[in-house]
């Protein structure tokens, strides 16, 4: 039998979901350890082995000193997987992306954020590294992380769908939210999460990244048919993609534009009430 | 066939007695709609259901369904050994009860499709165990139907049963002698009266003026009427407005697309050929090897749905490729429809053929 491929699991800027998705997988599916040799697992093991070949690696990169430690990777690695949306898209993180990175920083950190923390703009791990493949999602759906799996170790490229959510939601016979006056942005979203959130009722909100046709002119008439504000309407698009939404510049399908979120918030900084997870008030 | 007559308040025992030895499904009210799904007790049936979001052709062509297994191997010379096994998902004796018109138009089409030519062993193996029992359409399903223009209002030689509600009973045509057994042995009905049949001729006249007509043609128009209007700049109209996102056709009873897939098992030894519904309005759906795709762009999809549903179908099969039914219509978030659409290039017609606009 030939060796296993060695297979490591990295963490950049992320809630770590996708990882732990990955050790509920492994416990439905026992049999890939049959097929892998997991060498590195900061969220399920303490070995650290550097001879791996295929490097899954979750987060987004949000600060300059996390590119040295992807180039890293990327040098050791045959095969580097993007897991999940913070990797694949920049993801929820990049929400602060819209707003100048010294006013994020105060925000977040208090008025000493900047001297303390480093921090820019988020982006996914593609701006810094050539990527091979990406399992969108947040979190990433465990059977899709398993066929995926599957397929790279049969020397197939993995395929994921390129059409949008709407499919899944139509062969589940999900009643459509948007018909129901709710807002779903499944229309211009990746299918392969089988219309989880649909399904149970949530509108879709674009975690596996946008359609390659999106109909963004579109949605944002569905969406604007619901009463919901431009305003709003920009927060929807931009909750999980707003690193791309930027990089598409003057063509962004932004009211407000890419870059300045809500103009309000930014001229008063200092008026913003505490963020849930702001330092305490340093005096 | 006989016509009999089955009193409303033995529909019931007949659903129950039907559960003991089939599968039966029919429509069932949902949170927000109906849907067909697996009866449990008669009182889950919503026989007057107006219309559901997918037809009733989930249970010939599942959403899903594995063709075979495989198992590969080495043989004892050292050469590579296929083991291929036929599966068969969701063949089980089934009674579809209450299919509307529209949707037995659909079934014949499929029928035709799947049994002429290639024969699809599965479609048939589960086409073999299921009775269709429809049921007389008494008044429109809602503003988006337009079973009337099609033709599809009367039905056709597909079913089993077809039910017909007069006040306190069905009447029951027998379309096969099976659905006649089907009847006989699980409920006890009596052979319809003279008077029986009067009332059941004037039901059936009383409920056409309650459909309206929605196609400013005849249904033996639209097939020329789309061969005109090919080059027709309203593609690019409908192709600019369509999401693109497939919903048209999942929900279309006459769509018979599927995609086929193989899987591997974990063991890397085994695995399966399934295969899943697929979508003409897709932009993957006509890319062939090498990156060419015959369908790019968004309006030549739209136009070849309307192309499919206007014309070829009827071409090819002889059978109509649009019921009327309204599906695509009530899952469309873009408002493109069918008969807006056929209106609309109509509407172009007649402004080129008239002669004083010098066309």
């Amino acid at each position: 039998m030939p060796p296993k491929p060695k297979i490591a699991f990295f963490d950049f800027t992320s809630c770590e979901g996708c990882q732990l998705t990955v050790v509920d997988a492994l416990q439905t599916h026992l049999g890939l350890l049959d097929l892998v040799e997991i060498v590195q697992f900061r969220e399920a093991m303490s070995e650290r082995g550097e001879d791996y070949q295929i490097a899954f690696i979750e987060g987004s990169c949000t600060r300059e000193s996390d590119e040295a430690r992807l180039r890293a990777i990327r040098a050791q690695a045959a095969v580097v997987i993007a897991l999940g949306a913070c990797a694949h898209l920049g993801g929820v993180n990049s929400m602060k992306n819209r707003w100048p990175i010294e006013n994020v920083q105060t925000y977040v950190y208090g008025k000493h954020g900047r001297e303390r923390y480093e921090s820019y703009p988020a982006r996914p791990i593609s701006a810094v590294i050539e990527v091979d493949y990406a399992i969108p999602g947040c979190p990433i759906d465990r059977l899709e992380f398993i066929r995926f799996v599957q397929k790279l170790l049969q020397g197939r490229k993995p395929k994921l769908p390129d059409y949008p959510l709407c499919v899944e939601c139509k062969l589940a016979e999900n009643a459509c939210l948007n018909k129901l006056g709710q807002p779903c942005l499944g229309p211009v979203t990746l299918a392969g999460c089988d219309a989880v959130c649909p399904s149970y009722g949530d509108g879709c909100e674009a975690c596996r990244g946008f359609a390659p046709e999106a109909n963004f002119a579109h949605m944002r008439e569905i969406l604007q048919g619901h009463g919901l504000s431009e305003v709003e309407i920009d927060a929807q698009f931009t909750m999980f993609n707003a690193y791309q939404l930027k990089a598409m510049g003057a063509n962004a399908p932004l009211s407000t534009g890419a870059g300045n979120g809500s103009r309000r918030r930014t001229a008063d900084a200092e008026k913003l009430p505490s963020s849930t997870f702001a330092a305490p008030k340093e005096t | 066939m006989s016509l009999y007559i089955l009193p409303k308040e033995r529909l019931p025992g007949f659903v129950d007695n039907l559960r003991a030895g089939f599968r039966v499904v029919g429509p069932v009210r949902t949170e927000t709609g109906f849907a067909f799904d697996t009866i449990h007790s008669a009182d889950e049936l919503a026989l007057d259901y107006p219309t559901t979001i997918l037809p009733p052709k989930k249970y010939l062509l599942p959403q899903r369904e594995t063709l075979f297994t495989f198992h590969t191997g080495t043989s004892e010379q050292g050469a590579r050994q296929i083991d291929v096994q036929p599966a068969f998902e969701d063949v089980q004796p089934t009674v579809i009860l209450g299919v509307h018109t529209c949707d037995m138009h659909g079934i014949m089409l499929y029928d035709k499709v799947f049994t002429e030519g290639y024969r699809d062993e599965h479609y048939i193996a589960r086409r073999e165990q299921t009775y269709i029992v429809g049921i007389e359409c008494l008044r429109p399903c809602d503003e988006a139907s337009f079973c009337k223009d099609m033709g599809t209002l009367t039905a056709p030689p597909v079913y089993d049963l077809h039910m017909t509600a007069v006040d306190g009973m069905y009447l029951i045509d027998t379309g096969t002698e099976k659905g006649e057994r089907l009847l006989l042995s699980n409920v006890e009905v009596h052979l319809a009266t003279t008077e029986d049949i009067r009332r059941l001729s004037q039901t059936l006249s009383a409920k056409w003026p309650h459909f309206r007509h929605r196609l400013k043609m005849t249904k033996d128009q639209i097939p020329s009427l789309m061969t005109i209007n090919y080059g027709s700049n309203i593609w690019d109209t409908l192709g600019e407005r369509c999401l693109a996102c497939g919903s048209c056709t999942n929900v279309c009873p006459t769509c018979f697309c599927f995609d086929v897939q193989d899987e591997m098992d974990l063991n890397m030894s085994e695995g399966q050929r399934s295969r899943i519904w697929d979508s003409c309005q897709l932009h993957e759906f006509a890319l062939v090897a090498g990156g060419h795709n015959f369908r790019g762009s968004k309006a030549s999809r739209v136009r070849h749905r309307m192309m499919r549903k206007g014309k070829y179908i009827q071409q090819v099969h002889s059978l109509t490729g649009c019921t009327g039914c309204g599906r695509c219509q009530r899952a469309c978030l873009v408002d493109i429809t069918i008969p807006g659409t056929l209106n609309a290039l109509y509407d172009e017609m007649q402004i080129d053929l008239n002669p004083a606009t010098g066309a």
